[in-house]
This record gives structure tokens, C-alpha cells and sequence, in this order.
């Protein structure tokens, strides 16, 4: 019985030392050991952070642990050849590493100035192997590795500037988010990846808007009053769009100036059509532009169940106003009053 | 679906700038290795590194420009170039009747500015190739030093004698790539070919 434990016991301690053996480096001077001095330096910045010492200290031990991970994984790479189309990707892998530890902690929009200063950083990888030896000397390579290291910088750059283009259409879109709803099929420049869900250009909230004042000024009004209100269309029209900038003035963007309201009524049988309009007057895919139209019905009614026992004669006749509004709103080409606003495009 | 999250997240991306500067660096780094090679006596090899390394230089320094004068231009004029980037075309605001003007005159200094980074590239480069490996000795060191002073004298004298084909090259290799991608664009924007 006894034995038999024992018997187990040297089973169990051979087989982790076997285990330990195949996790130990096959020599010091290997990659598996700057692995295990990232992984050693990040469990002392744990327990540095534990003991409570200064950030100093911790942020040192951070740092070693991060650049020995960056060294490790890019020495694992190379030696084990990994190619992507011909390109060893081991720099790229460490720089990326390297520019994760760099701008990660910074928070907020940090994928900025990473992916910004990726391929910078992944070219240094490469460049200061070749121009510092082990003591800290300047070397000089031969010029052939010079003439490839200015290619590669040259190279690095261009990477960089695409990434950086990436984000200023970025910053655009966030100035001007009409855009995005626009098709850009016919660009030179830039592809939308397709299945994405686009978002409904602004007019679509200003038309609400306006739609609700309509809804308040002649809905359920007595008829009369709302042909009155309709004499003055030019003050109507400076209301509503007073009302659209006072509602939209919280979330405030560049392209607010850009979206202008109108309507216009037109008579269709006892009341009328209200052709309400958001135009816009920014950058379009079509040569005329474009605005989205909301039709509503304004009816005069009668409401003869509302009408009093005895009520005088002549009460009977007076009606009332009913709007009814269209949910959709058509995304039309032009200008709804013609080519004169726009000009010939 | 995640995807599609991770797809809108990512939103409308320059992948069409990208393939076509891929391609049209090409055919100017080709046409203008051949010009190299023929003005220049170099190798096959040689001129194509050249032409390689002067061409991506001016190309991302032209990025840097055009990405740094995009931030500080007026309102109207972005939302011009907004629209020639997203539509390939401009709209009707305040700009619309000196663009032609702006477009030509941007395009002019373009090729002359291009013209004067690729010759400053040129001399940078055969400076960085030129210089031979330093012994660490202190004599080496004192002898090399003495070589390189006056093997830079030598070459500035080269120099002033051979800048100006030098400076021809350049300019036929930068007025012939030009010529070749502006009849790329023009062909391209006829046939409609962009729309794919």
C-alpha cells in the first residue's frame, strides 16, 4: 500500500519533470528566456503594485516586461520563420506590440496614434538592430543595408499616411454624418465595405420636428384659424426653422448649416398638400443634390358628434382641422423649387 | 451580428486610394527607373532602388502635405475636397467657379515640388550609399578621416560637374511619370472604370 503510493509519487515527480524540461529554453540564450524574464518581470509589477510602492517602480517593471515581450515574440517569430508572402512579419508583430504598450494606456482614442505610428515604429525595430551594436556604438552597414533601410522607411511612411487618411475620413464623417447615409460608389478614393447598417441622414429629425410644431399649430384647430395661420407662410417657415435649430442645438455639428426647411402648400380639394422639405445643400453622390420630402394631408372635418343639444344654427358648419402625415420620407434628386437656389452643377 | 458591428465600426476606409496609388507607384517607378538607367549609365538594379526610394519619398511627404494643409484650409474649401474624395466630385458652394484655377495651379506646384524632393532625395541618397565603412582604430580613423575629406572635396567637384544631367534625369523621369498617370486618371474617369 505504501509502496504503491510511493510507486505513484515518483510516477507524478518524473512526469513534471518532464513537463518542466520541455518548458525550460533548450539554451539560455534562446527566446523562450526573454519570454519567461517578460512573464517574471510582469508578476513583479503585480506584486509591486500589491505592496503598495511607488508607481515608479511598478511602471519600470511594466515597461521591461512589455519590451522583453515585444523582443521574445519577434526572436520566436524570426526563428521559426514565419513569412507572410514572402515578408518576415516579425517586426511588424513586435512594433505593433510595442505601439500597444505605448499609446494602450493612454485611453480615450488611443487606436490613433497606434495604428498612426505602427509601421514607424515597426521600421525602427528593424533599423536599430542595424545601427546599434550590443555596446550602444553607432555601426555603419554596408550600403546595400542602407539602401534597403531608406526603401523600408520611405515605405513605413506611406503606411502611415494611409492610416492617418483612414482617420481624417474618420473625423469627416463625425463633422458631417449626413455623408454617410450618401452612396460612394462612384469615389476614387474610398470603399464602404458592403452590409453595413447606414445611418438616416439629419433631415429625417428635423423633418419630425417639424412635423410635430405643424401637428401643434393646426391640428385640431378650427379652420378658419388655420387659414389664417397659413396667409403668413414666410413667418411659418421662420418659426419652424428657429424651432429645428433651437431642438438640434444640443448635439451641435458642421454640416447643421448645411440642411435647409421649406414648405410649400398646395390646395387639393377642400384643404390642402404640405410638401414639408429638409434640403440639403452639402457634398452629394448626385450632380442636383438632394432633399427628403414629407407629405401631409390637412383636412378641414366636421364633427358633428361634438356638437351641443341646442346650439344656434350656423355652429353646425364650423370645421376643423385634421393633419395626417406620411411615416416615410423619399430621398429625391434636386431641388424641390427648381435649379434657381443651386445653380447649374 | 458582430461582424457587421465590427464593419460599421470601421465605416467608409481609403481601400480604393490604396490600390490605385499601389498601382499607379508602379508604372512610375518602372517608367522612371528606365529614364535613370539610360541618362545615368546605372544597373538595372540600382535604377529601380532609385526610382523606388524617390518616388515613395515624395509620395508620402506629399501625404504629409496634403494631410496637414487639409487641416487648416477654410471650411468651404474642405467641404470641397470632402466631396471630390467620398463623390469624385465638387458641389456648388462659394469655391465653385475658381476651382478649375485651384486645381491647375495646385497640380503645377505638385509636379514642381515633387520634382525638387526627388533631386534633394537623390543627392540625400548618394550621400547615404557614398560613404564607405568606418575603421574603429584611431589611425584608421585619422586616415579615413583625411580620405573622406578629401574624397568629399573630389566629389563636390564631381558634383558641380555632373548635377546638371543629373538634374535633366530627374526632371524627364519626374515629367514622364506624370504624363503617364495623368493619362492613367484620364482614361480611367472616361470609361468609368472607378466604379467597381
Amino acid at each position: 500500500m505504501v509502496g504503491g503510493l510511493l510507486t505513484f509519487l515518483r510516477q507524478t515527480l518524473i512526469e513534471l519533470g518532464n513537463l518542466l524540461s520541455n518548458l525550460l529554453p533548450p539554451r539560455y540564450f534562446s527566446w523562450q528566456t526573454v519570454i519567461y524574464m517578460s512573464l517574471f518581470s510582469w508578476l513583479m509589477s503585480l506584486l509591486a503594485r500589491l505592496l503598495a510602492t511607488t508607481a515608479f517602480t511598478i511602471g519600470l517593471l511594466a515597461t521591461i516586461s512589455w519590451i522583453c515581450l515585444a523582443i521574445g515574440v519577434g526572436w520566436a517569430l524570426e526563428s521559426n520563420k514565419a513569412r507572410l508572402f514572402g515578408i518576415p512579419i516579425a517586426p511588424w508583430v513586435s512594433g505593433a506590440i510595442l505601439c500597444l504598450f505605448l499609446f494602450g494606456s493612454w485611453g480615450g482614442r488611443w487606436l490613433q496614434p497606434a495604428l498612426v505610428a505602427w509601421p514607424l515604429v515597426s521600421f525602427a525595430v528593424i533599423a536599430v538592430p542595424n545601427l546599434l551594436s550590443w555596446d550602444f556604438s553607432l555601426k555603419n552597414p554596408p550600403p546595400a543595408v542602407r539602401q534597403q533601410l531608406a526603401l523600408l522607411f520611405c515605405l513605413s511612411l506611406l503606411f502611415s499616411s494611409w492610416f492617418q487618411f483612414y482617420f481624417r475620413i474618420q473625423t469627416w464623417v463625425r463633422n458631417y454624418p449626413s455623408l454617410v447615409a450618401d452612396s460612394v460608389e462612384n469615389s476614387a478614393f474610398v470603399y464602404r465595405i458592403p452590409g453595413q447598417t447606414i445611418a438616416l441622414p439629419a433631415g429625417v429629425t428635423h423633418l419630425t420636428i417639424a412635423e410635430e410644431l405643424l401637428r401643434e399649430q393646426v391640428d385640431n384647430k378650427p379652420w378658419p384659424s388655420v387659414e389664417r395661420w397659413l396667409l403668413n407662410l414666410d413667418g411659418q417657415r421662420q418659426v419652424m426653422r428657429q424651432r429645428v435649430r433651437s431642438q438640434t442645438g444640443r448635439t451641435t455639428s458642421l454640416e447643421d448649416s448645411l440642411w435647409q426647411l421649406d414648405f410649400q402648400p398646395l390646395s387639393n380639394g377642400d384643404g390642402y398638400t404640405l410638401k414639408l422639405w429638409a434640403i440639403w445643400s452639402g457634398p452629394a453622390a448626385s450632380p442636383s443634390g438632394y432633399y427628403l420630402e414629407k407629405t401631409c394631408l390637412l383636412m378641414p372635418v366636421n364633427r358633428g358628434g361634438l356638437l351641443p343639444e341646442n346650439s344656434p344654427a350656423g355652429y353646425s358648419t364650423t370645421q376643423w382641422a385634421s393633419l395626417t402625415c406620411d411615416l416615410e420620407t423619399p430621398r429625391l434628386a434636386g431641388h424641390p423649387r427648381g435649379v434657381g437656389a443651386r445653380g447649374q452643377v | 451580428m458582430p461582424l457587421n458591428d465590427l464593419l460599421s465600426e470601421l465605416g467608409i476606409m481609403p481601400l480604393r486610394a490604396i490600390a490605385f496609388q499601389s498601382l499607379l507607384l508602379m508604372v512610375a517607378i518602372v517608367l522612371e527607373a528606365m529614364v535613370l538607367r539610360q541618362q545615368l549609365r546605372l544597373g538595372y538594379r540600382t535604377s529601380m532602388q532609385y526610382a523606388a526610394t524617390l518616388n515613395l519619398l515624395a509620395t508620402s511627404l506629399g501625404w504629409v502635405a496634403f494631410l496637414a494643409a487639409e487641416a487648416v484650409l477654410p471650411l468651404a474649401l474642405r467641404s470641397q475636397i470632402i466631396s471630390y474624395v467620398l463623390f469624385n466630385r465638387f458641389y456648388a458652394n462659394s469655391w465653385t467657379d475658381v476651382l478649375p484655377v485651384v486645381v491647375v495651379v495646385v497640380a503645377i506646384a505638385a509636379f514642381f515640388f515633387t520634382y525638387w524632393i526627388k533631386l534633394q532625395g537623390l543627392l540625400w541618397l548618394l550621400q547615404l550609399l557614398g560613404q564607405k565603412p568606418i575603421d574603429t582604430t584611431p589611425e584608421a580613423i585619422e586616415v579615413s578621416r583625411r580620405q573622406r575629406y578629401q574624397r568629399a572635396r573630389r566629389v563636390q567637384v564631381e558634383e558641380q560637374r555632373s548635377d546638371s544631367p543629373r538634374a535633366l534625369a530627374v526632371l524627364q523621369a519626374n515629367a514622364l511619370s506624370f504624363t503617364a498617370i495623368l493619362v492613367l486618371l484620364l482614361l480611367v474617369n472616361q470609361t468609368g472604370v472607378v466604379g467597381w
